[in-house]
């Protein structure tokens, strides 16, 4: 009877605010919000650090490398693609900072990074359209590839990336600014994360490259068939995915004041996870920029405040694993593939109500 | 070869069946019998209720009223489980087998012999395996190796597997639905030889196909639906081929071809294809289609007439040949050079193949046409939305709702003239429509042609391909035929008969 009266209020069309809390992904979101509020809730409750302004700022810093990854991330799973292999490239882009400093200079040093992590997408994007291979597959093998090749690059140590001599020492604190400059009182990575969200979200609702993400991602066939050059945009997805690994490295690498080629270490994963609890959907096509950044926070959240309960690293990580298979049974729930049987009940019901 | 038992009690008999989805009448007091070892013919166009009759007595779709009797019992099928077990079997038109195990393992997949004791138990015996396997491949005279992978056998080899397969246990009667539709004629005959094989051990065979002149070589009865009706029921040496075609067609054809007048032909080629030619598809494929005109290409399934559209398009590349819009050679090498060149392509499934099932019925109108509706990359949405209101209005879009609406909720056939107007806001001089009312129930299929005909009349060149011989005699004034990649003849609908379409479509010199 319930859902008689529900489904014929659906039909009447509701407007404006009733219409917009009714959207599913509103809905979503505002299950999002919840959940941040339930765990800020509790971490406070537990700790009197959680909520002082310094915390909140270390926790958003900490939240940077990832957040800014995790729009990119979020564009290209929308398209369907996958990238494992951001954390490594951005390890690896740290280190092409810290080696070539002594040798084509700091600022040069940071445009190379860039340039190469752009290059690691673009691969990856290459091998995924053209040559064919599965995106999982191709970026499991460039996350080795890019890691070996940050070991390689800086012989297995960490590099310093400070003025050493003192000869450069306007260009050192302009790059060490990079990451402890504010604005308004706000760190520059926070303002730099908060605008690569604001340029996602533009990207994705008003432009043809961010409808392109659903639409590929919904039905590639149908986007083929319908004219669309799918090859190109899913090789600027990917690009676009190594370069965000590149700008983290860059405010990684001036916050560390050093580059380290064991840097990121399973923040692949992190990334993942905020952007399949955010309500990407693993079979492309769904998704929002506002559920990955609340997904980034939710995490960013658990994590500090289990560290400032000073729960073990290794504790944090399966914390961490937790979240992101109940992100993921989540979405296999939206996506209709687990029932919980209820639609069997139904059938039956159906059956017995036709004989 | 049927057997002289006629008068005794049917093996299957549906009684009196009726099926309505959403209040559309599918099946109307359908009532069908099937005598032991006798091939049975069923017969109807696309929508005339046979798959929907079949999926009943599998129990796949539970019937509204009526009743299925087997050996004089009453029987209820809830799944197709319940089938199974009472022996009927369903041999599809796309073969379900696993194409990289064996031929005994895809014979055997759930009852593979294992041994006996505590490790035993959890080891296929192989040989055991083979030797049954090769007992049943015997049971029909079958020389085909147990162990080659399916993946390396000829198509109709893996079709008969497949009838092994579900000849395993116990099966009374098995469905075969379109199951030539891929085969050569040689291998026709040897799907026949297996079938009067069946027959001869008591097994009843109900036979789906479109193509009529097998139905004369296999079956013993025909029975023929039209619109969700019985029609008749025919012993197959009663009966002529036109009377069946009659039967199955009605008088529908005759109305229509007077509603339009010659178009077309005087005016301007739009397409045209030279010579364009896909070694183990198509071969020499030449044909022009002038603006305002309808041609239609007919062909049985699997004749090379999808590459072919799908060439012409660009989702697949020609070896050789040229096509060219308006007198102009383009060159056509991924669909959106088709769409630049004002070309649009309507696939056959249109779920899989054009629609965005999760967006609106806005940005799917849209899809195909970003480069006019965007500056700079952001599209300009107040003329998004006034473009979409107008082809929602004058096609005659129906939804629930707003044209933000996902096109799920949408209804077959308007999906499908959303995926029409897709193309005429992408402004294309050509439209190429492969099977366009594959799956579109009776109504909207009318209404379909009226679209088809009225853009054909404001100067839209159409090229309709199809394996559905009423649709191309009833809306493509021009036809041409294509049989195994090559066309073989071009008619008038005026001056030609069904019989004389079918035979050049069979590869008959006409």
């Amino acid at each position: 009877m319930t859902t008689m009266e529900s489904t014929a209020a659906a039909g009447s069309r509701p407007t404006g605010l009733r219409r917009f809390l009714r959207a599913s992904e509103v809905q979503e979101v505002l299950a999002l919000v919840i959940m941040l509020a339930l765990i800020v809730l509790v971490m406070a409750s537990n700790s009197n650090l959680f909520l002082s302004p310094r915390n909140i700022i270390n926790l958003l810093m900490d939240s940077t490398t990832v957040g800014m990854i995790a729009v990119f991330t979020t564009m290209l799973m929308i398209s369907r693609g996958l990238d494992l292999s951001v954390a490594s490239t951005a390890a690896m882009c740290g280190v092409i900072i810290g080696t070539s400093q002594s040798t084509i200079g700091l600022w040069p040093g940071v445009m190379l990074a860039l340039i190469a992590g752009a290059l690691v997408g673009l691969i990856n994007g290459f091998l995924v359209t053209f040559v064919g291979i599965n995106p999982l597959i191709t970026t499991l093998g460039m996350l080795s590839i890019t890691r070996g090749l940050a070991f390689v690059f800086a012989d297995g140590l960490t590099i310093p990336v400070f003025d050493l001599s003192g000869e450069h020492q306007a260009t050192y604190t302009a790059f060490t600014q990079l990451a402890e400059g504010r604005l308004f009182d706000i760190p520059y990575p926070i303002l730099v994360m908060s605008g690569l969200f604001i340029l996602g979200i533009v990207l994705l609702r008003y432009t043809t490259y961010g409808r392109a993400m659903y639409v590929i991602g919904d039905n590639e066939d149908a986007s083929f068939l319908a004219g669309l050059p799918v090859r190109r945009y899913r090789m600027i997805a990917y690009t676009l995915s190594g370069l965000s690994a590149a700008v983290a490295a860059v405010f990684l690498t001036s916050r560390l004041y050093a580059a380290d080629p064991r840097a990121a270490p399973n923040i692949e994963l992190t990334v993942i996870t905020a952007v399949v609890l955010g309500g990407t959907s693993l079979a492309g096509g769904q998704g929002n920029l506002f559920g990955t950044l609340l997904g980034v926070l939710i995490l960013s959240s658990l994590l500090n405040g289990l560290k400032l309960q000073s729960v073990s690293t290794e504790l944090q990580n399966i914390a961490q694993g937790l979240v992101l298979l109940l992100a993921v049974g989540i979405d296999q729930v939206r996506q209709g593939k687990i029932d919980l049987g209820l639609w069997r009940l139904f059938r039956r019901q159906a059956r017995a109500s036709t004989q | 070869m049927m057997a002289e038992n006629t008068s005794a009690a049917p093996l299957l008999e549906m009684r009196h069946i009726h099926k309505s989805f959403f209040g559309v009448k599918v099946l109307d007091d359908v009532s069908v019998s099937l005598h032991k070892g006798e091939v049975l013919a069923l017969l109807g166009e696309n929508g005339a209720g046979k798959s929907t009759l079949i999926k009943i007595l599998n129990g796949d779709y539970t019937m509204d009223s009526g009743e299925i009797y087997l050996n004089g019992q009453h029987v209820q099928f809830h799944e197709p489980r319940d089938a199974e077990a009472h022996g009927i079997r369903m041999i599809y038109q796309e073969l379900h087998y696993a194409p990289d195990l064996s031929v005994t393992e895809n014979l055997l997949l759930s009852e593979l012999p294992r041994g006996r004791g505590f490790p035993g138990r959890y080891i296929i015996d192989w040989r055991q395996a083979r030797e049954i396997a090769q007992s049943r491949l015997k049971l029909l005279d079958l020389a085909i190796d147990p162990d080659v992978h399916m993946r390396d056998l000829p198509v109709v080899e893996r079709q008969i597997v497949e009838i092994v397969k579900a000849l395993s246990a116990d099966a009374q009667i098995i469905v075969m639905d379109e199951p030539t539709a891929a085969l050569t004629p040689p291998e026709v005959e040897m799907l026949f030889g297996i079938i009067r094989n069946l027959c001869a051990q008591g097994v009843a065979i109900i036979y789906i196909s479109h193509r009529l002149d097998e139905i004369f070589e296999i079956a013993d009865r025909v029975t023929i639906l039209r619109d969700g009706q019985h029609v008749a029921t025919k012993r197959v040496d009663e009966v002529k081929l036109a009377s069946v075609v009659e039967l199955m067609v009605g008088r529908e054809i005759e109305a229509r071809r007077k509603t339009l007048a010659l178009t077309g032909q005087e005016s301007q080629v739009v397409l045209e294809v030279q010579n364009l030619t896909k070694l183990g598809a198509y071969e020499d494929v030449s044909l022009k289609v002038h603006a305002g005109e309808i041609v239609g290409v007919f062909g049985l399934i699997g004749s090379g007439q999808l590459s072919l559209t799908r060439s012409i398009f660009g989702a697949e590349r020609p070896d050789s040949g040229s096509i060219l819009v308006d007198g102009r050679e383009c060159t056509i090498r991924h669909p959106q050079d088709a769409r630049n060149a004002g070309i649009g392509f309507v696939p056959v499934d249109r779920k899989v193949q054009s629609l965005i099932m999760g967006q609106s019925v806005r940005k799917n109108v849209t899809l195909s046409n970003w480069q006019r509706l965007a500056r700079m990359g952001f599209f300009q949405q107040r003329i998004e939305k006034d473009h979409t209101r107008h082809w929602v209005d004058s096609l005659g879009i129906r939804m629930a709702g707003d044209m933000e609406v996902p096109i799920r909720f949408l209804s077959g056939g308007n999906q499908q003239k959303t995926v029409l107007a897709r193309w005429l806001e992408a402004n294309v001089r050509v439209l190429i429509l492969n099977e366009p009312t594959w799956g579109v129930d009776v109504g909207a299929r009318s209404d379909i042609y009226d679209q088809l005909e009225a853009l054909a009349q404001s100067g839209l060149a159409i090229l309709i391909v199809s394996s559905d011989i009423q649709e191309i005699m009833s809306v493509c004034p021009r036809i041409l035929t294509i049989y195994r990649g090559r066309i073989t003849a071009e008619f008038h609908r005026e001056s030609v008969s069904k019989d004389e379409l079918l035979a050049a479509a069979a590869g008959e010199a006409v």
